[in-house]
């Protein structure tokens, strides 16, 4: 919608005016940006270079007051380096001087940042190739491996069961996901929702919460549930049924955004109602998608279901996680096979629905 | 007079000025044709009427009333009554040409039949006349997208049809189809013009359409009118007008 002020200025003062809030607005971000750089590079330089790697200290000092000095500092660094228009920044939201100067600082510190990223990588993991070669730690892979590759068939029917139920537990989380997501989707999708500020609001609260909720990974969200349910299936199932449902609401509304705009206009130019068009121009068109997303998603749920089951989500994970504790490793070898085997016959059963619904 | 348009402005949101203060008048029954080189602000013109994009600033009249601020159910109203047909088609694949053809009733039925598929005996009725006065009634129980691009813009046509438009809107609605396909097309716009009396505009391309089917002529460039007149009018003068200078430029870039 067009509002009453908006007509009355002139077309040339509008163009005028969005240019100046753009690049305002570029810049503004580009200092906060540069205060990150800077901020950052100092702590890698001073925490994990400096204090762990040269002086090899084992407790690392802390203190709010220091971290609070370094923020302030790269406050004052980061907003000069900006305001020279040649800071990495400027470069990346398009607002940086063109000139020899800025092709140096832009080069330059990238080439820095990564560098220093990489090395506080490796002293952070404790990078050793000593660890990885060592003649006991070989052994033992040796003898666990030995172990593996000889399952032992006495539990057969127990991880079978065990089996059986990870499979249904993934099914179930998949198929109350998917009248649940639908609904969601259409909501998180912003070609649909953009059209005014309140559907906006809603849009934009239901994303971050989705967001939220997918950042937490199945299995943390298992030891939730299996504290709030109790340990067991029912557990294991509903951590899965949550993360589907906000990893797939994500894929669906993709989809949905996606789509071509093309029959959405047809329709809407007919002057038909905003549910009209949803159903006439966008559903149609996010069938096929939204089928092979959840057949994936079964796949990638029965694989999730035995990882759950390590931190007693029920089936054949917290079987295997048993056998671990007691170090049957012949045992432990029969539930690994068998897990693989599923994982294989799933990966390929989806991937041939997939193939027969396009 | 059916539309009028005072002093259309359209900026798009990247700043694009792609409509410079148009003024026109359209009157009943007439078939104008809009050309233009790629850019000049035909498809915004023709968006801007229907209000599938909003303008920045100016006026467009329907049968005398001022709907460049109408909304919600109003502007529905308004919309039910311009038809419009585009250069993609733009119709539900994997729905049957039946059923594409329906669509353009939906703004005259309720949402639950219409989401039940509820059509009365009325409805179907209607769809079949359009289809053959298009003359593909025997294709419709088929999928749109089996059908050939030129069969696919007389669904389009019948759809629009399914409106009883008293003005029919078309965005280069033969730029993807073959000459031959092209002029039997257009045709079927000069039928519903002449049997029916439905006001066309319509963007086109190719001269030798303009000259046969338009029987009056808006020539665009950058956002403007630089010319208006009779099909018969254009002669070399014109076409370098409008075409020729902006060739050069082309080049230039
Ligand atoms: N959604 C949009 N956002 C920003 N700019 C746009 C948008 N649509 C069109 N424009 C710009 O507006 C100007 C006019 O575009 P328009 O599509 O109306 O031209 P046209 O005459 O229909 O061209 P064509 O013959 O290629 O269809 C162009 O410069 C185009 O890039
Ligand atoms: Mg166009």
């Amino acid at each position: 919608m067009i509002n009453k002020t908006e007509v009355d200025q002139s077309p040339l003062d509008i163009i005028r005016q969005n240019q100046r809030l753009e690049e305002r607005a570029n810049f503004i971000k580009a200092i906060f940006l540069d205060i990150f750089f800077v901020f950052y590079s100092i702590l890698v330089l001073q925490r994990a270079i400096y204090y762990k790697f040269i002086l090899d200290l084992r407790e690392i000092p802390f203190s709010w007051g220091s971290i609070l000095t370094i923020f302030l500092i790269s406050v004052f660094i980061g907003t000069g380096w900006t305001f020279t228009r040649t800071s990495l920044s400027c470069k990346l939201f398009g607002i940086a001087k063109d000139n020899k100067v800025t092709k140096w600082t832009v080069e330059i510190s990238g080439w820095f940042l990564f560098n220093i990223t990489f090395i506080a990588g490796w002293i952070i993991t404790k990078l050793s190739i000593v660890d990885l070669f060592s003649p006991e730690g070989v052994q033992g892979a040796e003898r666990l491996f030995g172990a593996l590759f000889r399952p032992e068939f006495g539990i057969f029917d127990d991880a079978l069961f065990a089996m059986i139920e990870t499979i249904y537990i993934a099914l179930l989380a998949t198929l109350i996901s998917i009248p649940i997501t639908l609904v969601i989707s259409f909501f998180t999708a912003r070609n649909l929702m953009k059209g005014s500020k309140i559907t906006f609001a809603v849009y934009f609260v239901l994303r971050l919460v989705l967001n939220f909720i997918r950042s937490i990974e199945p299995l943390i969200w298992a030891i939730i549930f299996s504290v709030w349910v109790g340990i067991g299936p029912f557990a294991g199932m509903i951590a899965l049924l949550v993360h589907t449902i906000a990893s797939n609401a994500k894929l669906y509304s993709e989809a949905i955004e996606g789509i071509e705009q093309g029959p959405v206009e047809a329709i809407t130019a007919t002057g038909a109602n905003k549910i009209q068009v949803v159903w006439y121009a966008v559903v149609p068109q996010i069938v096929l998608p939204f089928l092979s997303f959840t057949i994936y998603r079964w796949d990638i749920n029965v694989r999730m279901a035995t990882i759950i089951g390590l931190v007693g989500g029920g089936g054949i994970g917290t079987m295997l996680m048993q056998y671990q504790g007691l170090a049957r490793w012949h045992e432990v070898g029969l539930i690994v096979l068998m897990i693989a085997l599923v994982v294989w016959i799933m990966d390929y059963i989806s991937a041939k629905i997939r193939e027969a619904i396009y | 007079m059916i539309l009028k348009v005072e002093n259309l402005h359209k900026i798009y949101k990247n700043g694009t000025h792609a409509l410079k203060g148009i003024n026109f008048e359209v009157k009943k029954g007439e078939f104008l044709v809009i050309i233009g080189l790629s850019g000049s602000g035909k498809s915004t013109l023709l968006r801007c009427i229907n209000r599938l994009v909003e303008p920045t600033a100016g006026r467009v009249k329907f049968l005398g009333k001022d709907i460049t601020h109408v909304t919600g159910e109003e502007l529905r109203k308004v919309k039910t009554q311009i038809g419009m047909v585009f250069q993609h088609f733009n119709l539900i694949n994997r729905h049957s040409v039946l059923k594409n053809v329906i669509s353009g009733k939906l703004g005259q039925m309720k949402t639950l039949n219409s989401i039940f598929g509820n059509f009365t005996d009325d409805i179907y009725e209607e769809a079949y006349r359009n289809l053959d006065i298009v003359g593909i009634k025997e294709k419709a129980k088929e999928r749109a997208n089996s059908l050939s691009g030129g069969q696919q813009q007389r669904v389009a046509i019948a759809r629009s049809l399914m409106q009883s438009p008293k003005l029919l809107l078309a965005d280069e609605p033969v730029a993807s189809l073959d000459p031959a396909t092209s002029n039997s097309v257009m045709k079927f716009f000069e039928k519903v013009n002449k049997e029916f009396g439905t006001t066309v505009i319509c963007n086109l391309h190719f001269l030798s359409l303009v000259r046969r089917f338009a029987t009056r002529v808006i020539a665009l460039k950058s956002g403007e009118i630089i010319y208006e007149g009779e099909p018969s009018e254009i002669d070399e003068n014109w076409f370098k007008t409008i075409y020729g200078d902006e060739a050069e430029e082309v080049e230039i870039r």
